[in-house]
């Protein structure tokens, strides 16, 4: 037995989503129909809502529905400091990990000559701009540790070459509570270049 | 299948937690396969399956794309980067392009793997590139023939251009440009990494290599010729 045309559509149409497949399509559709019909209409419409009026960040790119975003607006941070990561999903991240208090920019991507994807698809140019006419002392390198977020560094690297601004990348590391014979060798070997005097205790 | 010594050139995603890899093998050549949950966080194999990282994969299927079967690290990863790592791109873009799926060139394997092992250092890098490429040419019967186009050896006096179609060089007048004979001779007798030669080598690796590529440039040589660009006007 097949559903009526417009169930089906609706089935249809949920696959779009990320890790929905059939049968997830199914629950939800009939969920959302047979359930929750109020839960399926506010969906809808923050779902148009959003998808009308969430843009970029005019400064620093990130997914918001104001010209600046909250982090952008924010006054108590720190101006100087610039960390340039992948995507809006990056940013939270490190937000959430807590003790940034500088500001952000995103790529939405990285560089990746094989997928024909060069600096003007990851608004370097604005990049560009936006270190002209800021006050930026410290740009933080946080692309991915793939190749193609280093050849992003790189890149960027190169591009702030004689402004004086302070470059730095993340470092690698041994992941919190893991153990060494568990990591891999590449991570292990750059953990190892990238190693730190011990701290006593810091003073 | 015994695992087979193998290089990631590329790797796209493919659905939500696979990936679609080209890889370059010992015995197999250029090999296309999908990688099953790769991508997935947590992923042991997603360290592992990075490009400049030598590799053993074991796959099974008869067509064009393969399943990536087994996966294991093989040594340790070269550490490229800065402009050895924009070199390594063009190394992998330049196999992706050039090689067919599936046509065993050993020769060309081991020179990309002492490629790698090359690129960390400024000094090696154009001259691995070169043995590179012209191992590529070789292995594709494109590589130059040091002769010209009677077959008649090349003189160190004349000057020559590179004739792509028939693989050799075409003598052109003086004063009209193109390669001195004596240089070419150098190459001929093997001297691809020599320094004096580079920019000729160069210049006689790309000619050969233009038919191979058509008109579709090399996105890896933009990006690195904007880069040195921005270098220059900075």
């Amino acid at each position: 037995m097949a559903f009526s045309p417009l169930v089906d559509q609706l089935l249809e149409t949920l696959r779009v989503l990320p890790g929905v497949g059939p049968k997830t399509a199914q629950r939800m559709a009939l969920h959302l129909l047979e359930r929750d019909r109020d839960g399926g209409r506010r969906l809808v419409a923050s779902l148009g809502e959003a998808l009308e009026q969430v843009g970029y960040c005019q400064r620093c790119r990130t997914l918001t529905e104001t010209p600046l975003c909250t982090i952008c607006e924010d006054a108590r941070r720190d101006e100087g400091l610039l960390c340039v990561v992948e995507s809006p999903a990056d940013m939270l991240a490190i937000e959430q990990a807590g003790g940034y208090r500088g500001h952000y920019f995103v790529l939405h991507g990285h560089l990746s000559p094989l997928d024909g994807i060069g600096p003007e698809d990851i608004g370097l140019d604005q990049l560009d701009e936006r270190l002209a006419n800021g006050a930026i002392e410290e740009l933080i390198l946080a692309t991915n540790p793939t190749v193609e977020g280093e050849a992003t560094a790189h890149y960027i690297a190169e591009q702030l070459r004689g402004t004086g601004v302070r470059l730095s990348r993340l470092a690698y590391g041994v992941p919190m509570g893991g153990e060494l014979e568990y990591v891999d060798g590449g991570t292990l070997s750059r953990a190892f270049n990238g190693r730190l005097p011990f701290a006593q205790e810091s003073s | 299948m015994t695992p087979e010594p193998a290089f990631l050139l590329h790797k796209r995603p493919y659905r939500e937690t696979s990936a679609i890899v080209e890889l370059l093998t010992l015995t197999q050549g250029r090999v296309r396969a999908v990688a099953q949950g790769v991508q997935r966080g947590g992923s042991k194999a997603r360290g592992i399956l990075q490009p400049y990282s030598p590799l053993h994969v074991t796959w099974s299927g008869n067509g064009e794309l393969k399943r990536l079967r087994l996966l294991e690290s093989q040594g340790s990863t070269a550490l490229l980067a800065g402009e050895g790592l924009l070199c390594g791109f063009y190394a992998n873009e330049l196999m992706t392009r050039v090689l067919p799926l599936e046509y065993p060139v050993g020769e060309v394997f081991s020179h990309y793997a002492l490629t790698l092992e090359a690129l960390p250092s400024p000094a090696k890098r154009a001259g691995a590139l070169r043995r590179l490429e012209i191992t590529l040419l070789e292995s594709l019967d494109m590589a130059p023939r040091f002769v010209d186009e009677h077959d008649a050896p090349l003189d160190a006096y004349t000057h020559y251009l590179y004739h792509a179609e028939r693989h050799c060089f075409r003598a052109v007048a003086p004063g009209q440009g193109g390669i001195d004979g004596r240089s070419l001779k150098w190459l001929a007798r093997g001297d691809w990494e020599a320094p004096g030669l580079a920019g000729v080598a160069k210049h006689v690796t790309r000619s050969a290599l233009a038919p191979l590529l058509g008109e579709r440039p090399l996105r890896s040589r933009e990006l690195m010729r904007r880069l040195a660009e921005r270098r220059r006007t900075s």
